[in-house]
């Protein structure tokens, strides 16, 4: 009997099917890694089973019997533990004091036992050989640290079920090893170890047996010895669904954005033309935003860029310089810093030219609106009135004024993260559209997405970034949601060059 | 990875209180004479009790990622309300002051609970609750009334053995607030609901019984120095609460604590409180006028809360 069973799990949002109709086993003794594309509904069938959602239909089985779990807390009593994303440490509470939160050994006058408290800790971290002071406070620890202090608060709970997402996602090399050896010391006891990772080449290293998902749905469930790189990679994107839209020529004299990126692993160089599309691929974690970030001079300390227009230095310190020489971004998180939800539509869409359209540092309502219409009617923005503060509007709309704010800056390089997050098909198909008509008036864009598909039907050329780094260019013609899902999982594959 | 650090035992982020504290009394009892009678000694504690009192039920609401500005309010109310009650008889003193107690945690109660229900800012909340308290108080009289009871007057003024009993009062409470803070599972929580709201929740805390305690425990102290202040005033004085709940915020950030919650130490504010009656007892000792004490209490706090400042990490 597996140790932990689903039958048919639905999980319905308004309006989505995220699950529809799962069934999935695993036992004990076991690595069971799940995969799949964004958006597949691995995130999903976890949190059904770690009890952070309830599905819509279906049941959860341990040990053959059925059972709800209704909270985190409750899936927690029922041995399955859950290492999140995002670490939920206490940053100013000790290693110990973390481990045991809630559950603190109670000694003389109902005070806590600090002494049991560390030496229990202790005796946790010793058995998986991890050699961290109990008494420390977690905010002076490494992310890796971190993330093995939550592993080890997530077995103190008596787990037989462990769930790690994305764990290796933040870890180096020897961090990696080091979690591997404790995952295979957990299987060892006899633990069931749910391992949800975009990198396939790590999952064919530790996993038992692979389960695929896509759209909502598994694919199938395989032993690790009948697969390999090019099955998995087969099984994620299922048929190819290419179509060929319509593309501007790139003219062979437009002029050029060379641009120098620096990071504490070296100088990387890539380039992009006027009245091209670039494509930037790649798993979350990349590093794609910090680099797009650094190209407008909002990136932090750890990253810069140079950028050279026809052998000139551009001037990208800071956004407002980036944007006076011509180059503009576009935020994947439209709601932290893309919009100003408060405002209406006329303030949003003219944010950044308001010096241009007002004197003596004065606004100008009148000539506000005039430039909002036009652009936001060339972007066919629906909205009762201009009025309207943005945040009321649809995530299309919105990010149509946001991107009707770029326009107006009339931008020579536009940087888009994610450009269609969170915006419906329409609008969706709209946007890229404009996009097209940009890149055929002479814009050079850079253009930033999870959704391969949206990337192969824009782009003139696709970079993949894997581990900060560009780890592949390739024309669009010879491009393919394989190829890039390789490079960017950090698999080997042919490069054209290697920077 | 496998690399043992040892807990830091001093660091400049989180003990400079007490080095500045130190260093301030030292200098203060070099150069100036008046400052070392031990009477004067005895005279600061006195000072530095109804602030010391105020600014520990503040650390607990503090280190719990909230603020109370109506505290000053509930004293000033209590300083009132008690003097007329009592009206000078001693025999009424204790259930007086058990009364006084009860309606101070009635109030924080009432704070904690439109807290969580109408989930407001607690700045928002507890200023409101702070303009309310001075309407009832201006309403009920606009000047001094009754008089405080004589064993209260002994324990805001008097001395044993040339100890004041409201610094034993304070120590007192404040070594169960500690304990209570350091070492019991509240505490621990407190820190965890303060630092991050979302792991305590997972962890099973319930985040919102943790706020309402701080804000009872922050009532029920703003009334206990409430009524302390009116036994050092004799008498119901309407203004008497105003502004304290500033000084008792400032004495908590100059020990180091920091507004954005999850960490914070009694003995640390306490610094703080002592640190801030020095400072004044030092300014009075020399003459300065209490206009130009106000400007130079000013710069000396903000630039000890810069020195203060943990560098780097989440200011």
């Amino acid at each position: 009997m597996p140790l932990l069973e689903v039958r048919n799990l639905h999980k319905h949002y308004p309006g989505v099917a995220a699950l529809q109709g799962v069934d999935f086993s695993g036992d004990a003794g076991e690595i069971h890694a799940i995969v799949g594309a964004n958006g597949a509904g691995k995130s999903t069938l976890m949190n059904l089973i770690s009890g952070v959602t309830a599905p819509t239909g279906g049941e959860i089985l341990l040990d053959g019997a059925p059972v709800r779990l209704t909270s985190p807390l409750a899936a927690q009593a029922a041995g399955v533990a859950t290492v999140y994303q995002e670490f939920s440490l206490v940053p100013q509470l000790s290693v110990a004091r973390n481990i045991f939160l809630g559950r603190e050994p109670r000694g003389a006058f109902g005070l806590v036992d600090e002494a049991r408290l560390n030496a229990d800790a202790a005796q946790l971290l010793l058995r998986f050989n991890i050699g961290l002071d109990p008494r420390i406070e977690v905010s002076g620890l490494s992310v890796a640290e971190q993330q093995l202090v939550e592993i080890v608060r997530a077995l103190s709970f008596k787990a037989r079920i462990l769930i790690l997402d994305e764990p290796t996602a933040v870890l180096s090399l020897s961090e990696q090893d080091n979690l591997f050896a404790i995952m295979r010391q957990l299987r060892g006891e006899g633990m069931l170890i749910l391992y949800v990772s975009h990198r396939l080449e790590e999952v064919l290293a530790i996993a038992d047996r692979v389960t695929v998902m896509r759209d909502g749905s598994k694919v199938g469930t395989r032993p690790i010895a009948d697969l390999s790189m090019d099955s998995l990679v087969h099984m994620m994107i299922g048929e190819s669904r290419r179509s060929t839209p319509q593309r501007s020529a790139v003219p062979a004299d437009a002029p050029c954005f060379d641009i120098d990126y620096t990071t504490a692993d070296g100088t990387q160089a890539i380039t992009v033309q006027r009245g091209e599309i670039l494509g930037l691929a790649g798993l979350v974690g990349a590093g794609r935003t910090t680099f797009a970030r650094a190209l407008v001079g909002a990136g932090g300390r750890t990253a810069a860029t140079r950028i050279t227009v026809n052998g000139t230095a551009l001037n990208n310190r800071t956004p407002e310089a980036a944007m006076r020489g011509g180059v503009v971004y576009l935020t994947e998180d439209r709601k932290r810093d893309g919009i100003f939800a408060g405002i209406d539509i006329i303030g949003n869409a003219t944010a950044a030219a308001l010096p241009l359209l007002g004197r003596l540092g004065l606004r100008n309502r009148g000539s506000e609106r005039e430039k909002s219409q036009s652009i936001l009617h060339r972007l066919r923005l629906v909205a009762a009135s201009l009025d309207t503060p943005i945040g009321k509007l649809s995530g299309g709309n919105q990010q149509k004024v946001v991107l009707g704010r770029a326009l107006m800056m009339a931008p020579k390089l536009l940087v888009i993260d994610e450009p269609t997050r969170g915006v419906d098909v329409g609008a969706k198909a709209e946007i890229h559209d404009l996009l097209r008509e940009l890149a055929m008036q002479g814009t050079a864009m850079i253009v930033i997405s999870s959704e391969i598909d949206e990337l192969l039907g824009l782009a003139h050329r696709i970079v993949v970034m894997s581990d900060r780094r560009f780890v592949a260019r390739m024309p669009v013609e010879a491009a393919s949601e394989a190829a890039i899902l390789t490079a960017a999982a950090g698999g080997t594959m042919t490069n054209e060059e290697t920077a | 990875m496998a690399v043992v650090r040892a807990p830091r035992r001093l660091a400049l982020d989180r003990d400079g209180i007490f080095l500045l504290l130190a260093a301030t009394v030292i200098i203060a009892a070099l150069t100036i004479p008046a400052f070392r009678d031990p009477a004067n000694f005895a005279n600061l504690f006195r000072q530095a009790g109804v602030l010391g009192i105020l600014a520990i039920g503040q650390t607990f609401v503090i280190v719990a990622g909230m603020i109370d500005l109506s505290i000053g309010m509930i004293a000033g109310l209590v300083v009132v309300l008690s003097s007329v009650l009592l009206n000078g008889n001693a025999v009424l003193t204790l259930p007086v002051v058990a009364l006084m107690i009860l309606v101070g945690a009635g109030i924080g109660l009432l704070n904690g609970v439109l807290l969580n229900t109408l989930r407001l800012h607690p700045l928002i909340l507890t200023f409101g609750m702070l303009s309310v308290l001075q309407g009832a108080i201006f309403s009920f009289t606009d000047k001094s009334v009754g008089r405080t009871s004589e064993p209260l007057s002994i324990l805001a003024n008097g001395d044993i053995f040339g100890i004041p009993w409201i610094a034993i009062l304070l120590m007192g409470l404040a070594v169960g607030a500690h304990f209570l803070f350091a070492r019991s599972r509240f505490g621990y929580h407190l820190v965890a609901a303060g630092g991050n709201p979302e792991s305590a929740r997972r962890a099973g805390i319930n985040v919102e019984r943790i706020r309402l305690a701080v804000f009872v425990i922050s009532g029920a102290t703003a009334a206990l120095a409430g009524v302390l202040l009116a036994g050092r005033l004799g008498t119901g004085y309407p203004l008497a609460g105003n502004g304290l709940e500033l000084d008792a915020i400032v004495a908590v950030v100059l020990g180091g604590t920091l507004l954005s919650g999850g960490r914070g130490s009694i003995w640390r504010s306490l610094a703080g409180v002592l640190m801030l009656a020095v400072i004044s007892n030092v300014l009075n000792l020399l003459g300065v006028s209490a206009f130009v004490q106000q400007f130079i209490k000013g710069v000396i706090v903000i630039v000890a809360i810069l020195l203060n400042q943990p560098r780097g990490a989440n200011a």
